[in-house]
């Protein structure tokens, strides 16, 4: 059985413009220790799918399909019951290091947090295991860090903090929402490194949000691809850089600047902007931005299709044909 | 920030003035009931048996003030706190839950804000602590039921900043992420919200203070606040049919109100300065 399973699940916003529908229909699992990207571009609905899953979203939002987790559906539980899942069950790595700490408390505080709420520790064994916590994410002199308030960290310090926070009740399943984006590359590698370890260790079951293709490429056994809030194609990752069906995963991939660009040459784009989210339009998304859109592609939204085992794409003319 | 010379007298005067409510009463003074037959009228700052002088009726005018001290610092204090923490109590939660409850106490908050507290004030004491020559009121009552009607004016006021720098926190991711390690709302709104929201309110609230001060004073000139000079404001009521021949009986209590409100209004000032500078930091 799959650990966590989305199927149909739509998110919409209330606006001043109506019904802003930021996930369409997203369907898809995850088993125990399995690792799966999600990518796109800003406003694609990547973080909100992610939240959504959780259940972490705002008073105005709206959800509705249907999230399991471990066979319990989580979509139209009470909060209460969904809580006893946070922590120990589904933790999320935040995107922005500098606003998902509180200000004015101390580092120790928020990690041991979570220990004396949800695993109950007492004072002495959740400072020891706050100090293990940063030790594992590796913070040099991690007890001295642990009296210090956020402003005092770096950027990257502060983000292994949140990691330290997510993992600390050895949860099941995590979410990793634009981990690295905050940071330099150099430290993007080793956040990602000790998540990749931290992972292995506990088996634990990763959703890793991004929009940098390198990063999804070495850390996950699977990709989707998100585009508009839908998901336009979702393979094993080998399977998907050697053999991609969508021309928006070409596109994205194209836009990738390499070194063998000449000095000084524009770095290629894909051109045109999504669709407005408030509207629904007939046919495929992504059709006036696809290099090669026909008649049928924007009359006619096409289906989410298996073309071979594993391998989900949403296209009428998939680059290499259809199998 | 260097402490500006304002600071220090506004805090010594504050300083003084609590002194004079918690022990005035222990001090070697002047009994403040007794009259002094003797000196009847006396001028300020003439003699050290009244330091302050004395009214029309002999009484010692610092033995009165020091006396009024207490009811009115226990006034201001009590409506302030009591009023400071149920506002924030429904503004904090007001602005973390959102929805109805929000909605609900934004119209609350309007409307009381929207009566002039003088009034409101006015016909709480006259329905609540009603007193004539056959039924009298007692001392207590009347102090307790002007706590009450002070209560409900500060608790809009104090409610609405809550709410407002609520808002501001409440959304913030780190309220997101505790919430995504299960932490309860309860929790979070003690834990995150209320230590960034409090400075703001404390701020507010020494400005609420003069606030509260200034509002017992009228109340006593209109004749409903606490009888019998037992307050500043009283004490400054009682002696206004005195003005041309005993000015001193109404301008030292006048100064003392005005002075502590001047000083509170500073101290309020400086901790929101300080604040603004914290805010700049992290």
């Amino acid at each position: 059985m799959s650990l966590v399973k989305v199927s149909d699940l739509s998110v919409s916003f209330t606006t001043e413009r109506g019904q802003l529908k930021a996930v369409r229909n997203v369907s898809l699992s995850l088993d125990a220790g399995e690792s799966l990207g999600i990518v796109g571009e800003s406003g694609s609905g990547k973080t909100v799918m992610s939240r959504a899953i959780m259940g972490l979203l705002p008073g105005t939002a709206t959800r509705t399909g249907s999230v399991t987790y471990e066979g319990q559906e989580l979509v139209g539980k009470p909060d209460s019951d969904v809580r006893q899942l946070f922590g120990t069950g589904m933790a999320m790595i935040f995107q922005d290091p500098m606003t998902a700490l509180n200000p004015v408390r101390r580092i120790g505080t928020q990690v041991e947090e979570s220990l004396r709420v949800r695993l109950g520790m007492d004072k002495a064994a959740a400072r020891a295991r706050a100090t293990e916590l940063l030790e594992l994410v590796r913070i040099p002199d991690a007890q001295q860090t642990l009296r210090k308030y956020p402003y005092q960290l770096s950027g990257g310090m502060r983000q292994r903090v949140m990691i330290a926070i997510a993992i600390s009740c050895n949860p099941k399943m995590l979410f990793a929402d634009e981990p690295t984006t905050a940071l330099d590359v150099t430290v993007q590698a080793q956040v990602l490194n000790i998540i990749d370890d931290l992972r292995k260790d506990l088996n634990t079951g990763m959703i890793l949000v991004t929009h940098d293709l390198g990063v999804v490429a070495g850390h996950t056994d699977r990709i989707g691809v998100m585009y508009a809030g839908q998901l336009v194609e979702l393979a094993p990752t080998t399977e998907l850089f050697a053999n991609m069906k969508m021309p928006y995963t070409e596109a994205l991939l194209k836009s990738i600047p390499r070194l063998e660009t000449p000095t000084g040459a524009r770095l290629p784009v894909i051109e045109g902007r999504m669709p407005d989210p408030t509207k629904d339009e007939p046919g495929c998304p992504f059709a006036s931005r696809c290099p090669y859109a026909t008649d049928k592609c924007r009359a006619e939204a096409p289906p989410f299709v298996e073309g071979t085992p594993g391998h989900f794409y949403r296209c009428w003319f998939p680059l290499g044909g259809a199998q | 920030m260097k402490k500006q010379i304002g600071y220090w007298i506004s805090a010594a005067w504050l300083t003084f003035v609590v002194f004079l409510a918690i022990f005035g009463q222990w001090l070697p003074l002047w009994d403040w009931e007794e009259p002094d037959y003797d000196h009847v009228g006396q001028t300020p700052f003439t003699s050290w048996k009244h330091p302050l002088g004395t009214d029309g009726n002999g009484m010692d005018i610092f033995s009165g003030l020091v006396q009024g001290a207490r009811v009115t610092v226990l006034v201001a204090v009590a409506s302030v706190v009591i009023g400071g923490i149920i506002g924030s109590a429904l503004g904090i939660s007001a602005a973390y839950f959102r929805g109805k409850f929000d909605a609900f106490m934004n119209i609350i908050f309007s409307v009381v804000l929207s009566i002039p507290n003088l009034v409101l004030s006015l016909s709480l004491v006259s329905i609540l602590a009603y007193s004539d020559e056959d039924r009298p009121t007692t001392d207590t009552r009347r102090i307790m039921v002007l706590i009450l009607s002070l209560t409900i004016v500060i608790i809009p006021i104090l409610g609405r900043i809550a709410r407002a720098t609520a808002l501001q926190w409440a959304n913030r991711e780190f309220v997101t992420a505790s919430r995504s390690m299960g932490t309860r709302n309860l929790r979070i709104i003690k834990e995150h919200i209320v230590p960034n929201v409090a400075p703001a309110i404390l701020a507010i609230a020494f400005l609420a203070v003069g606030v509260v001060i200034i509002a017992e004073g009228s109340l006593a000139v209109l004749g409903v606040g606490v009888p019998n000079g037992k307050s500043w404001g009283s004490q400054l009521a009682n002696a206004v049919i005195d003005i041309e021949f005993y000015p001193q009986s109404v301008y030292i209590p006048a100064l003392f109100i005005a002075a502590t409100v001047i000083a509170v209004n500073y101290f309020g000032d400086y901790v929101r300065r300080s604040l603004d500078r914290r805010e700049s930091k992290i």
